[in-house]
Parts: C-alpha cells; structure tokens; sequence
C-alpha cells in the first residue's frame, strides 16, 4: 500500500513541469477565453446598453429572440442562411477545392500560371472583393449589364445582387473566387505529399486515373480535408464582411443575405431593437448561437472521426 | 480521437469569439441624421440668456494648457474637423488635440465603452435630442452640463433645441442645416433642353420624359432606409405642404394619409422606373457614384453630399434645387446638426472648455459650416459655394418627419427602428404601405 503510494507520488512530482508548461497558456486561455464567454452568458440576462446600470430581466431576452413577432423570423432566416452556407462550404466549395488541386496535381498546361491566378484572390481584402462585386453587379454603373447591353442581350440584364433568387448564389460564386486558393494549396499540398511509392505501386497493380483517384488520392486527402472543412465552417458560420458590403446592413433584398452575424450587429450595435445599443440582447443571440454552433460541431466531429478511420 | 474533439471544442470556443469580436466592421456610410421639435423653446431661450449672462469675453488663452481628445463620428466631417482644431490650436497653442473619427453604426458602443472603462474622450460628439443617446448619456452622469459654462450667444436660439435636455445645454450645434435637395446633372438637361421644374407636376413630368429619353432619372439605393428617407422627405414636403407644416407642432400625426401618399407615390415611381429598372440591386454606396458618372440624370439626398460629388467628378456641372409644391413654393426639410459635448469627468475640463467655446465662437462655427460645404443655418455665416445657395433656395423650412418619429414615440418605444427596417421591406414588397403605418402608428403618442 505504502509503495503504492511512493509511486503515485512520484508520478505527480513527474507531471508537475507539464503542468508548469502548460500554466501560461492555459491561464492566458481562461482570461481571453473561457472568462469572456462565461461573461456573454452573464450578461445575457441583463438589460444593458453597456452604459449605467445593468438591469436583471432574466430570460427575457431569450423570450424576445424567439417569441417576438418582428425578431425571431429574422434571427431563424438568418441561422438557416449560415447552414445554407455551411451546406454549401460542404458539398460545394470543397470539393471544387479538390478538384483544382487535383488538376495541378496532374500537372494540366500552364498550371502553375493557372496556381497562382487562382490563389492571388486569397490575398484579396473580403471589403475590396465586395467592392469589386459592386462595380460588376450594380444595375446602374457595374460592368455586367452594360456588357450584357451592348452585345444586344439587354433581356438578360437584372438587378444581380437585388434578386432574391440570385444574390446568395453571386455571394457564393464571390466566395469561391476569393477562398478557393487557401484550400487548393492545402490539398495540394497534401497530394504532394503523398509518397512516390504508393503510386508506383498503384501503376505496377493496374490501377488506373479514375481508381488512383478514388481509391488512393481521394482517402489520403482526408485529413486535410477535415482541416479544411474546421476552418472553412468556422468561416461560414461567422460571415459577416462580404454580406454586409453586399447587401447592406438589412440583409439584402428579403433577407437573402441576411446572417446571424448581420443580426447581431444591427441588435447589438445598430440599435435596431430599441433605438439604442443593446448588450444583453446582443449577448442572447450570441449565447443562443453558442448552441446552435455546438450542435453543428458535434455533427462535425462525427464526420471526421469517419475520415481518421478511413486514413488509418 | 482526443485530439479532434479538444479541437472541436476550441472550434466552437473560436466560433463564439468570432462571433463577439467579429462584429466590430464599421459601415463608411456618412448618413447624418435628423433631429428638432419646437417643444422646449422656452428652456432653450433661458439657457441661452444664462449663457449671454455668463459669457466671458477676455482671451483667457495664456492659462489653458494641456492635452484633449475629441471624437467624432463620421469620415465625412474630418476636413471640418481639421479646420476646426487648426484655428483653436492657432488660438490655444498649448493646448494638444488629438482628435479620431469613430465611422460606422458602433460609434455609440464604442463611446459607451470608452466611458465605462475610464478611457472617454474628454469631447464627443452625439446626436442631441435627435435620438436617445445623448439622454442616455446624461442620466448616467456622464455629460458635463455645458448652461453657464459656454457662451452660446453667436448661435442661432432654434438651433439650442438639439442640445438642450430638461433646461440645461450639454451640447454645442453646428450652424449647419442638414437638409435634402435634388441634384442634376446641368449638362444633361441642357443637351436635352430640360429646365429646372417650379411645380411638382412639372417635376412628375420631367421624371417621365428622363425615363422616356433612355436616362435613368434618379440614382437611388431603396435597400438603404436613409436614401429612402432622404428622398421621401422632400416628395413628401412637395406633395404635402399644409400636412408637413403640421408636424412642427405635432398637430398632425406622422402616420396619417398624406404620409402614406407620398410612400405610395415613390413605390409608383418604382414601378415606372424612375429609379432604374433593376433598382433592387443598387448598392447604396454606388447610389452618388451613379449620378457622378452620369448614368442617372438626379440623385436626391443629404446637403451634406455635395462634397463627395465634387470629390468624386471635380468636371461634373451639377446643380440642385428642392423639389417645388404645386403652388410653385419650394420647402427645405432641414434641421440643425448637433455638435461635442465635454465628458463630465475629463481631467482637463478647462482646456476641453474652451475648445467647446472655440466650437460655439462665430469663428468656429465659420470654419465649421464653410469646410462642411454644408447649407448654413446662421445669417453671421455665408454659405461656402455656389450649390450651396442653390440648396438654400428655398421659401421656407419645414420639420423633418424622421425627428417626429423620434421625438413622439412612446416611452421605451422606438418608432424610428420601425421605420428604418420597415421602409426597405416595403420596396421589397414584403409589407405594405398600410401596414408600415400601422406599426408606427401602435409605438408612437
């Protein structure tokens, strides 16, 4: 018993410098991380402008959120336009990813001219990308229906972004444009990566382009797949700049272009709710969010524990 | 596996400061915005007698020193600003300004939470009794009442409205007039032959005869609530003159028929394509942009963008006019800008006094009005340029309908959120002008 003891006595003093190691970060963490969030949870009971006296209303934000007849259509046409998006990033945006690389990787003609004309959008700032979407996309001085105008296809010109049925498609397409560099490269990257030997091997069995690509580049890309598919929902989730320069504030034309985050900020900060900067409410969509980003993320995880097993 | 879901939490963990932090992109949008009654005309009149009483009169430039910030809240006005700090530095010249324009819908939440961190400025500006800041502020304690400190003398008596809450001062105004005019393109209706309309028939008119002629006649944004309430003010002062005069007093209700007319007129302007056919998709930053260009014949709006209009086309021969009643009257919709206030506990109180008091002197609000190219409010202050006398070419000035949505509205109700979210929705089409009323109507007095 007293050996026992003795041993597990010398294991911690063992995991003591770890623990010292490990204190900084973990103390930083807790004071720009952990502190703040349980600090949105606090203030979401309270009615506050982040100026005087805070008020407790208990859930009462959360009752408005999801009970009043003007906010919660808004706010849930919004967390459906960020799973839209999240659907999107998924079954869209990857696999173009994928497919991109996966031509480069074929070394296609001029492909490295084609790599970097493909990657230089990334560097491209969300707001100048906007604007660029501007002087295409506007009816009035945009290049697009002058364009369309000129070569006598004058029927087919519209109001681009003020269309309902196409302004998230046109954010979609912008998105591709810009992003799509960041996880080619990551994909790439990865074929690159993969050893001679295993397509040489490939080769010598028989396989051909079409088997290569399903059986042995598509299952060795999986896990920067899944890194991908973290940052990409992380960014699909907390979209704010492109709508906003987009659309406007309100969300575009019947909220196509509406996200939480959009909500957010007009509830929080632009005073949409009742004239005035409202912290507590704001705290609310967030803590509501926090849920709905929770669920999503479990979702998630049983997706790339799926990919970990096929890598193995 | 451990690994992944330590991730996927520091995933969520990411998503939810994304979410906080994320938030903070400013719109570079300048929209001002409007503010005045004519109630508290008599506590104005004794703050501005208790000034005149205690307005000091001697340089008191040698004992002021010392460092100050200022804020302002949009990039439009940094060229005024400029002029402003540059003739009280001229003045003061050991007083240090630092001074940092806050654009975008946070402003507010930044200056609340500069304030409760201890970091205010020592002057900022807010928007007067034009929207419930500024009340907000002061039942915190966080305004320095400003009666018997500042010599208000050099301003106009209506302009103290904006600044004055339950009798005491805790602003200064600008002697500017935020009003909405319409713009044209003078090179255009020269080549056309069209000349300036005197009745809004006549205007109707010119409007179908721009359209018939292949122009797009009014560059406007209808997903944007301040282009739509820039232009729907003046229609609505054309189309109803007698009504208009009633919101001064509140006699008549923001809600009732002739304000629904002219709503119903710009949706049938809409649906004639005087905004172009595709306006839906007219981003509001590209609304100035159009009329610049040339791609549409007038752009009405803010007195205020006659700066951005140069800016952007130096060679554009423009003009402007206000839109006339069918009596051939032409209305300005125009209020006074509200200025800086001085935070209550700055720890350089005498020296943000007298930049305040420089900002209330006929020198400043000189320099104020002529950088702003805006319409001055002020006989002592000559209008900078010759647009600007075009703006003010008016007969009379009526009460802006946006500052009776904000000052009748009931207690803890905000008729201006309504408006503001309700009026894009209804050039979407997904409400209706009766029922964009009728959900003002249930918040306001």
């Amino acid at each position: 018993m007293k050996n026992a003891i003795k041993k597990e006595e010398r294991r911690s003093r063992k995991r003591r410098p770890y623990l010292a190691f490990l204190a900084p970060g973990m103390i930083m963490y807790t004071i720009f991380i952990i502190i703040p969030i349980i600090y949105v949870f606090v203030i979401s009971v309270f009615e506050w402008s982040g100026l005087g006296e805070m008020k407790f209303v208990g859930l009462e934000n959360f009752k408005t959120l999801f009970t009043n007849d003007r906010i919660a259509p808004t706010f849930w046409h919004a967390v459906l336009n960020n799973l839209k998006y999240l659907l999107c990033v998924w079954f869209i945006i990857t696999p173009i990813q994928f497919l991109i690389a996966y031509l480069f990787w074929l070394k296609i003609p001029m492909f490295k001219y084609f790599k970097f004309m493909i990657f230089m959008p990334y560097v491209i700032s969300s707001t100048i990308v906007s604007f660029f979407a501007t002087m295409i996309f506007d009816p009035n001085i945009g290049f697009l229906n002058e364009f369309l105008t000129n070569i006598g296809l004058s029927q087919l010109t519209g109001s681009w972004i003020g269309d309902p049925n196409m302004a998230f498609k046109i954010m979609i397409i912008l998105i591709i444009w810009q992003g799509a560099g960041s996880g080619m490269m990551i994909f790439y990257a990865n074929l690159m990566d993969i050893p001679k030997d295993v397509m040489e091997a490939s080769s010598i069995d028989g396989c051909n382009e079409v088997q290569r690509l399903f059986r042995i580049l598509i299952p060795l890309s999986l896990p920067s797949c899944a890194s991908i598919i973290i940052m990409s929902s992380i960014w699909a989730l907390g979209v704010f700049d492109i709508p906003f320069i987009l659309g406007g504030a309100s969300g575009g034309v019947n909220g196509s272009l509406d996200f939480v985050n959009l909500v957010f900020y007009r509830y929080t900060f632009g005073s949409a709710l009742n004239g005035r900067s409202e912290l507590g409410f704001g705290a609310a969509i967030s803590v509501t969010m926090f849920a709905v980003i929770m669920v999503v993320t479990l979702l998630q995880n049983k997706i790339l524990s799926r990919f970990e097993y096929n890598n193995d | 596996m451990r690994v992944r879901k330590v991730l996927a939490v520091l995933c969520g963990m990411t998503m939810m400061a994304s979410l906080l932090a994320g938030c903070g992109g400013s719109s570079g949008t300048a929209q001002q915005s409007e503010e005045n009654t004519t109630e508290q005309e008599e506590t104005t009149e004794a703050v501005a007698e208790e000034a005149d009483d205690t307005a000091e009169t001697e340089e008191t430039t040698a004992n002021i020193s010392g460092s100050i910030t200022v804020w302002e809240h949009s990039n439009s006005f940094e060229s005024a600003l400029e002029a402003v700090v540059a003739g009280f530095s001229e003045k003061y010249p050991d007083v240090e300004v630092e001074w940092e324009i806050k654009d975008g819908d946070t402003y507010y939440s930044l200056l609340s939470t500069a304030i409760q961190s201890g970091e205010a400025p020592d002057v900022f500006w807010t928007n007067g009794t034009s929207s419930s800041n500024m009340a907000d502020l002061v039942s915190n304690g966080a305004l320095m009442d400003l009666s018997g400190e500042i010599d208000f003398s050099d301003l106009e008596q209506d302009s103290l409205q904006i600044a004055t809450i339950d009798g005491k001062q805790y602003s200064v105004p600008w002697m500017t007039l935020d009003t909405r005019c319409c713009y044209y393109n003078k090179d255009i209706f020269e080549q056309e032959g069209w000349t300036v309309p005197t009745t809004f028939d006549e205007f109707e008119e010119l409007l179908a005869k721009q359209k018939e002629a292949g122009y797009t006649p009014i560059s406007q944004c209808l997903t944007d609530t301040w282009s739509i309430l820039f232009t729907y003010e003046p229609v609505l002062a054309a189309m109803e003159p007698e009504y208009v005069k009633g919101l001064a007093d509140y006699s008549v209700k923001a809600t009732d028929e002739p304000a629904a007319n002219a709503l119903n007129k710009m949706l049938e302007w809409k649906d004639a394509g005087y905004y172009g056919d595709n306006v839906m998709g007219v981003n509001g930053d590209a609304t100035i942009l159009a009329f610049t260009t040339g791609k549409a014949v007038m752009y009405i709006g803010g007195s205020w963008s006659t700066s951005t209009i140069s800016g952007n086309n130096p060679d554009l021969n423009y003009g402007a006019f206000q839109i006339p009643d069918n009596n051939g009257t032409r209305g300005m919709v125009g209020t006074y800008a509200n200025g800086f206030s001085i935070y209550q506990d700055t720890e350089n109180a005498e020296a943000a006094k007298a930049f305040v008091q420089y900002c209330a002197s006929l020198e400043g609000q000189t320099a104020w009005v002529q950088a702003t190219g805006g319409v001055s409010g002020s006989p002592k202050i000559e209008a900078s340029s010759e647009i600007v006398q075009e703006i003010s070419d008016a007969e009379t000035v009526y009460t802006s309908w946006q500052s009776v949505l904000a000052n009748y509205a009931k207690e803890g109700e905000s008729a201006t959120t309504i408006w503001e979210e309700d009026s894009v929705k209804l050039f979407e089409g997904s409400v209706t002008t009766d029922e964009l009323m009728d959900n003002i109507a249930a918040v306001m007095q």
